[in-house]
């Protein structure tokens, strides 16, 4: 009698509350059917909050029930309120990242003051001095005449370079990773509370490991459910299944380990190192900003702009300079970096070095020292896996490529990835689609693949190019670089990828 | 691709023991479509193209509905006719706006297959949205009538659907008319009749026929049976002949030609549904009208 009144009790509840109490009750007997979810995102990085951000974002896929899965603990993903320092893992957003973050909400909150503009880039050649010069006037359709005129000496092509000053649009934004995440998460917050009425939908399963994906259990007859080709992700807290598993976990995607998927490439035989620098330049938010990367045989070495006096180093170099690199005192490694960007690789004395031999641009900054703790380094590598998709298996970000970071695509392309495979999926949504199926994932492999292979085949094929100091191969590029420099059309196509333009 | 039935002269009265209707299921296409069973849900199988064409249905179907947008809070009933392995019943059971989907079939290894299909997804095992039953639609009001059982057998009432689909069905059928007249009692007034077939032109035969059976293989061959097709003039004849159907263009009739362009997919083209395959939409007179 008691249980009658009990179950009568609970059938008065709202559905939702009731699936809730079904569920704890359910788990509380140990039961084997594990919750059900229609997307699982593990790795909760900017792809994956973003990714689930555009699915919570959008009126077609705002009803699944999404559960995002990360070890850490999301909450503390929160960037220094502290003006002067800066994290050591940043990265520059391309306008159309950019678009997508808006789109989805997210960018509003992000701190502003702590991102970076920046207008123009310097590229030049370590060995040859032959140098490039972006910036977004180059996106613009010059056309062929302009482009034969530039080629002819004492044109107007020295004027035309400072023509961005009256454009809006930079080639790309500086922004602290923790500052994209943490923007992610307010939005994330934010649509929790626009539809808290249905709290079970989305779940933030932070604090929460993986301890194992495997198929689920051959159903017991003929008749029942039969999750037999569904992924069960065991973790620290029970089971889920997932109608769809996306992996945005990192280039040892143990996703993409379940899903078979292989991931061929090699290693640069090169470490990044990152840091935090100060310039002797000081720079206000009016201020065009320009990035400078130097080719030098052992790798580039990029110095990219942050507010103010600040700005973010990525030097590519050796496994043994880069561990030497990390013991130097914090002025020795602020040395080393202004002779990597200003000295011929055999002339060790800068006064005996005319800048213009070197290629250096003019106003480029000396370095006047470097943010205590902010030196760090990781090994270079590229991979792509073969495919980005199985049977009810996704994937997004390194998981599914990891790039040199010499072009700064590599969260630019996971953040497109999260784009399009929430894209596809509303698009599943609205067509009735099973959307774990290769019907909805197909054209989510199939348009993502090929551009980012195109895009992971330059980079690579520059790395390589560049890591060579003398003979031919320097000739070439270097007379390849000054035709390039000088063909606005052809630069303003490759501007125009760099930036993620559609 | 599915296949059905047809030509009962039978009314839908409430006559005391309905006799059995005269089954007049093709017996040659249920053999032809038994041996398909297997292959409706191989992602490159005989079915791909079926499964290709499937968003198009939808965004046919929601063409249609624009006429006067449903309320999204009023859910809908939904008839799959000839549903074979549930290609678009379960697409159209995982909608928002779909309340229920029957979907019948008179050849039993399609519900079979269908069936096992629907147990992979738990969101189609939930209670009524997706019903699979091998049965003809002559017979359907036998399988749909008796659950709600109140009432002597004689007055009772035929339960109706917002929206009823008969996509790759008619060109199976050997006398469409009288068929497609049997569909009508089923529907609700101001509810969409849905199909999709192939228009009987050279270009149909040689694109379905000699094309994509004999020579690219596309489809098995003998799935089609080129001079039962239909083009869109003679089911808007029929419409017309039809007291309770609206033929008005936009508001109670709609047409969309698609073409399959290999490599690319099914991409609609105007005046294309007078030479190939083609969706046609119409609507039964509301209460009010």
């Amino acid at each position: 009698m008691a249980s009658t009144a009990l179950l009568r009790r609970v059938l008065a509840l709202p559905p939702h509350l009731r699936r809730s109490v079904y569920s704890s009750a359910t788990t509380y007997h140990g039961a084997s059917q594990p919750d059900i979810y229609d997307v699982v995102c593990i790795g909760g990085g900017p792809v994956g909050l973003s990714f689930v951000s555009a699915l919570r974002s959008h009126p077609s896929t705002s009803a699944l029930r999404v559960a995002l899965i990360d070890s850490q603990d999301l909450s503390t993903a929160r960037t220094t309120k502290d003006t002067e320092t800066f994290s050591n893992r940043c990265s520059s957003l391309t306008p159309a990242s950019l678009r997508f973050l808006k789109q989805i909400g997210a960018w509003e909150h992000a701190k502003k003051e702590r991102t970076q503009p920046y207008h123009a880039m310097d590229v030049w050649d370590g060995v040859s001095g032959s140098k490039i010069h972006f910036d977004s006037v180059d996106q613009q359709q010059t056309g062929l005449l302009d482009a034969v005129a530039e080629m002819i000496p004492g044109s107007r092509f020295q004027a035309s370079r400072r023509k961005y000053e009256v454009e809006d649009v930079g080639v790309a934004t500086m922004c602290e990773n923790a500052n994209t995440t943490s923007a992610l998460l307010q939005r994330l917050h934010e649509l929790d509370e626009e539809r808290s009425k249905d709290r079970l939908i989305f779940d933030m399963l932070e604090k929460t490991r993986v301890e194992s994906i495997d198929l689920g259990p051959e159903s017991k007859d003929k008749e029942s459910l039969d999750l037999s080709q569904w992924p069960i992700v065991t973790t620290s807290h029970g089971r889920i299944a997932a109608r769809l598993l996306v992996g945005a976990d990192g280039a040892n995607s143990p996703v993409r380990q379940f899903a078979d998927i292989p991931s061929p490439g090699w290693d640069y035989n090169q470490h990044g190192v990152v840091a935090t620098l100060d310039l002797d330049q000081q720079s206000t938010a009016q201020n065009l900003r320009t990035a400078y990367q130097r080719f030098l045989p052992t790798g580039p070495v990029a110095l990219l702009p942050l507010p103010g006096n600040k700005a973010s180093l990525v030097w590519s170099t050796t496994p043994q300079h880069a561990a030497k690199l990390k013991t130097l005192s914090r002025p020795d490694f602020t040395a080393a970096v202004n002779a990597a960007f200003r000295l011929m690789p055999l002339a060790w004395r800068e006064n005996a070095t005319p800048a213009a031999s070197t290629g250096l641009p003019r106003n480029f900054p000396r370095i006047a020292s470097v943010q205590e703790g902010s030196i760090a380094s990781f090994p270079l590598r590229m991979r792509h896996a073969d495919t980005y998709t199985g049977h009810r298996i996704a994937l997004i970000g390194d998981a599914a490529h990891t790039i040199h970071p010499l072009a700064g695509q590599g969260l630019n392309l996971g953040l497109a990835d999260a784009e399009y495979l929430a894209q596809r999926i509303a698009y599943g949504v609205d067509h009735g689609m099973d959307v774990g199926s290769c019907w909805t994932l197909d054209g989510y492999n199939s348009d993502r693949w090929a551009k980012n292979n195109a895009v992971i085949g330059v980079v690579d094929k520059l790395s390589k190019i560049y890591g060579v100091g003398s003979g031919p191969v320097v000739w070439g590029r270097s007379a390849g670089v000054e035709v390039l420099e000088r063909l606005g059309t052809l630069k303003g196509w490759m501007m125009g990828a760099a930036a993620g333009v559609k | 691709m599915r296949l059905l039935i047809a030509s009962t002269t039978k009314p839908y009265t409430t006559a005391t023991t309905p006799q059995p209707p005269e089954s007049s299921v093709n017996h040659t296409e249920v053999s032809h479509f038994s041996a398909l069973a297997a292959s409706w849900w191989d992602p490159y199988g005989s079915s791909r193209l079926l499964h290709l064409m499937n968003p198009l249905r939808h965004d046919f179907l929601r063409r249609c509905l624009s006429a006067s947008p449903p309320d999204p809070a009023q859910k809908l009933d939904i008839l799959d006719i000839g549903c074979g392995g549930g290609i678009f019943a379960e697409s159209a059971a995982r909608l928002s706006m779909a309340q229920s989907v029957t979907a019948i079939d008179p050849t039993p290894e399609c519900i079979a297959v269908a069936k096992r299909h629907q147990r992979s997804d738990p969101l189609l095992m939930e209670a009524g949205r997706l019903n699979y039953l091998q049965t003809s639609i002559e017979e359907l009001h036998n399988h749909t009538t008796t659950a709600n059982s109140a009432g002597a057998r004689g007055d009772r009432e035929m339960k109706q659907y917002d929206i009823i689909t008969l996509f790759e069905v008619i060109e199976h059928i050997r006398r469409p008319y009288p068929f497609l007249s049997s569909i009508l009692p089923h529907l609700k007034p101001g509810g969409w009749l849905i199909g999709s077939t192939i228009a009987r032109h050279p270009v149909s035969w040689f694109t379905t026929k000699l094309m994509a059976e004999d020579v690219l293989g596309l489809v098995p061959r003998g799935t089609h049976e080129w001079s039962q097709y239909l083009i869109p003039g003679e089911i808007r004849e029929w419409a017309r002949r039809e007291a309770e159907l609206n033929t008005s263009e936009g508001l109670g009739w709609r047409t969309m030609g698609v073409v399959y362009v290999p490599g690319i997919g099914w991409r609609e083209v105007r005046g294309s549904e007078e030479v190939g395959n083609y969706f046609f939409g119409v609507r039964k007179r509301g209460d009010g009208v």
